[in-house]
C-alpha cells in the first residue's frame, strides 16, 4: 500500500512538473467601448449540469456580456443559431466573456457545447430578449 | 411521445443553426480503489471504466451512450465483473419545456444516480444511502419527457421497465431488482421522476418519486407495488459545500412476498415493508488556487435501514440497521482528477454482527 502511495505521489508530482507554470486566469475579452449601445452584464456559474442563472432576460438592442466561470469542469456556452460558441475554462482557471447583441425580441437557447458528463443534455438555458422597458424589475 | 417527436422533424430541419456541424465525441472517467476493511486484508479495485460517445444528429437530435465496464473483468456468468450499457438514448429536443427522450435511461432519482464523475463527490465510494436505499447506479430502458419549465424549476418523468421483486433482498434491499433494460420484463411499466429547483446560485434541490409493480417473476403472479420517495438539495458558497438526501421505500404486500420467494428459492429473504436513509454532509476546500492544486475535506454521516419496517410477525434483521460516518479528503492536482482517502466508522444495530471500519483510498478522473 505504502509503495502504492508512494508510486501515485512522485506520478502526480512528476504531472505537475510536466505542466509547467499553472495556467493564469484568461483575463476578460477587450472589446471596444460602444457609446451608443447599452450593455448588460451577466455572471453565469456552469456546473455538472446546470447554469445559474438558466435564464437571462435582456432588451433587444442591448449588447449581453456573460461572464462565465465553471466550478468544475471544462464546460461551453453556446447561443444556438448565433454563432456564439465559447470554451469555459475548468475551475480556478478564470472566466471567459460570451458576447451578444440580439437585434429581435424572443427566446435563445443556450447549452453546453461540450460533453461534461452524464447529464450533459441537461445543461441547457434561455435568454429572454424583450422589447425595451417591458423587461421584468 | 416518440409519434410526436418524429412527426416535429421537418421543422427541426429548417432551424437556421449555422454553428452547427453533425459531430461525434468520446469523453469517460474511471475510478481506481483501494478498500481496507477492519480485520481483512485490503483490495485493489479497478472499481469503474467508463466511456461516453455522443452524437449530434442534428442541432435538436443526439444520442448518449455511457458504456461502464466494473471490476475491471467480466466472465460469463461470475459476479466478480459487469459490463453495463448504463446510457443510450436519443434526445428529441423540442422545447426548452418539453423534450422526448427513448432509450437506456438513467433514473433521476437523488444526488448521485444522474451526477456520479468522481471528481464531483467526496468519498471514496458513493454513498451507501445512494447504494442500498437508491439502488444507484439505477438505469432502465424506457422513454420519457424533460425540460425546464422557467424560474429555476425543471422536471424528468420516465416510463420505464420496473424492478424484479424476487431479487429483492434483507441486506441491499431493491438493489438486485434492477433489469437493466437486458431482455426486461414491462408487462406493467414503472413511473419515475424528478422536480428540481437551480432557481438560487449555488443550490439545487429535488424531489423524486418511482412507482411500480414488481411480482412478475413470482409463479402464481403476485402484485408487489413499490413506491419510492426522496428528497436532496446541494449548496455550494465560495469554498463551502453542504449536501442532504432523504430517501425511503414502501414494499407493499411484503409477507406474502417473501412466502412467495421462499417457495421459489427455498429461502426465505426476510424483506421489509418499509426500507429508510439518509445522509448529511459538509465539505470545504481548505486549500484552493494553488500552483498544485486543490484540497477539500469532508464528513458525512448517514443512517439506513433496509429492515425499517417489517411485515407484521417477521422480526428485522438488526445488522441491516446501519450508520456510519465517513471523514476523508480530496486533492484535485487538476480539477478533472481526484485523489480520495476516507475512513469509515460503521456501527449496526446488532450485538452478534458488528460492522468492520474501513479504509479507502481511491484515485478518479475525467476526460
Amino acid at each position: 500500500m505504502v509503495m502504492i502511495l508512494a508510486l501515485l505521489a512522485t506520478a502526480v508530482a512528476t504531472a505537475m512538473r510536466a505542466q509547467g507554470p499553472a495556467p493564469q486566469p484568461t483575463p476578460p475579452e477587450q472589446t471596444v467601448p460602444e457609446q451608443t449601445v447599452p450593455e448588460q452584464t451577466v455572471e453565469v456559474t456552469a456546473e455538472r449540469f446546470t447554469f445559474q442563472p438558466s435564464e437571462i432576460t435582456v432588451p433587444v438592442g442591448t449588447t449581453l456580456k456573460v461572464v462565465l466561470k465553471s466550478d468544475d469542469t471544462t464546460h461551453g456556452f453556446r447561443i444556438k443559431g448565433e454563432g456564439v460558441n465559447v470554451q469555459i475554462p475548468k475551475r480556478g482557471r478564470g472566466t471567459i466573456t460570451a458576447t451578444f447583441t440580439p437585434t429581435k425580441a424572443g427566446k435563445y437557447t443556450f447549452e453546453c457545447s461540450r460533453i461534461c458528463g452524464a447529464g450533459h443534455g441537461f445543461m441547457r438555458g434561455t435568454i429572454v430578449v424583450v422589447e425595451p422597458g417591458s423587461e421584468t424589475k | 411521445m416518440l409519434a410526436l417527436a418524429l412527426s416535429a422533424a421537418p421543422t427541426w430541419a429548417q432551424d437556421s443553426d449555422d454553428d452547427h456541424q453533425p459531430s461525434t465525441r468520446l469523453s469517460g472517467y474511471m475510478d481506481f480503489h483501494y478498500n481496507k476493511p477492519e480485520r481483512a486484508d485490503g483490495r485493489l479495485d479497478f472499481h469503474r471504466f467508463v466511456l461516453l460517445v455522443t452524437h449530434e444528429f442534428s442541432p435538436k437530435i443526439r444520442f448518449v451512450g455511457e458504456l461502464e465496464l466494473e471490476h475491471a473483468f467480466v466472465e460469463g456468468l461470475e459476479e466478480g465483473g459487469e459490463l453495463e450499457l448504463e446510457q443510450a438514448y436519443v434526445d428529441f429536443l423540442l422545447s426548452r419545456g418539453f423534450n422526448v427522450r427513448a432509450g437506456m435511461l438513467l433514473l433521476p432519482i437523488g444526488i448521485i444516480n444522474e451526477r456520479h464523475e468522481p471528481p464531483v463527490y467526496y468519498g471514496v465510494e458513493r454513498p451507501f444511502v445512494d447504494t442500498v436505499i437508491v439502488p444507484s447506479t439505477w438505469f432502465e430502458a424506457g422513454a420519457g419527457v424533460h425540460g425546464e419549465v422557467g424560474r429555476g424549476w425543471r422536471y424528468r418523468v420516465y416510463v420505464t421497465t420496473p424492478l424484479n421483486a424476487l431479487e429483492f433482498s434483507a441486506d441491499e434491499g431493491i438493489r438486485n431488482g434492477r433489469q437493466k433494460g437486458s431482455d426486461a420484463n414491462i408487462g406493467r411499466a414503472a413511473l419515475t421522476g424528478r422536480a428540481e429547483y437551480v432557481g438560487v446560485r449555488g443550490l439545487t434541490a429535488g424531489v423524486s418519486f418511482w412507482t411500480g409493480k414488481s411480482g412478475f417473476e413470482l409463479r402464481p403472479r403476485l402484485d408487489v407495488p413499490v413506491h419510492l420517495i426522496e428528497a436532496d438539495a446541494r449548496y455550494s458558497r465560495d469554498r463551502l459545500e453542504l449536501r442532504g438526501q432523504f430517501a425511503q421505500v414502501a414494499i407493499a404486500h411484503a409477507a406474502e412476498l417473501n412466502d412467495a420467494v421462499a417457495r421459489t428459492t427455498g429461502i426465505n429473504p426476510n424483506i421489509a415493508r418499509t426500507l429508510r436513509g439518509a445522509y448529511a454532509e459538509t465539505s470545504y476546500r481548505v486549500v484552493e488556487g494553488q500552483r498544485w492544486g486543490d484540497v477539500g475535506v469532508f464528513a458525512r454521516y448517514e443512517n439506513y435501514d433496509t429492515q425499517f419496517r417489517m411485515p407484521a410477525g417477521t422480526a428485522p434483521i438488526l445488522a441491516f440497521d446501519r450508520d456510519a460516518w465517513v471523514l476523508g479528503a480530496t486533492y484535485w492536482p487538476e480539477p478533472d482528477i481526484a485523489v480520495k482517502v476516507d475512513y469509515v466508522v460503521a456501527r449496526n444495530q446488532s450485538g452478534v454482527v458488528r460492522a468492520p471500519n474501513a479504509l479507502n483510498v481511491g484515485l478518479g478522473w475525467w476526460f
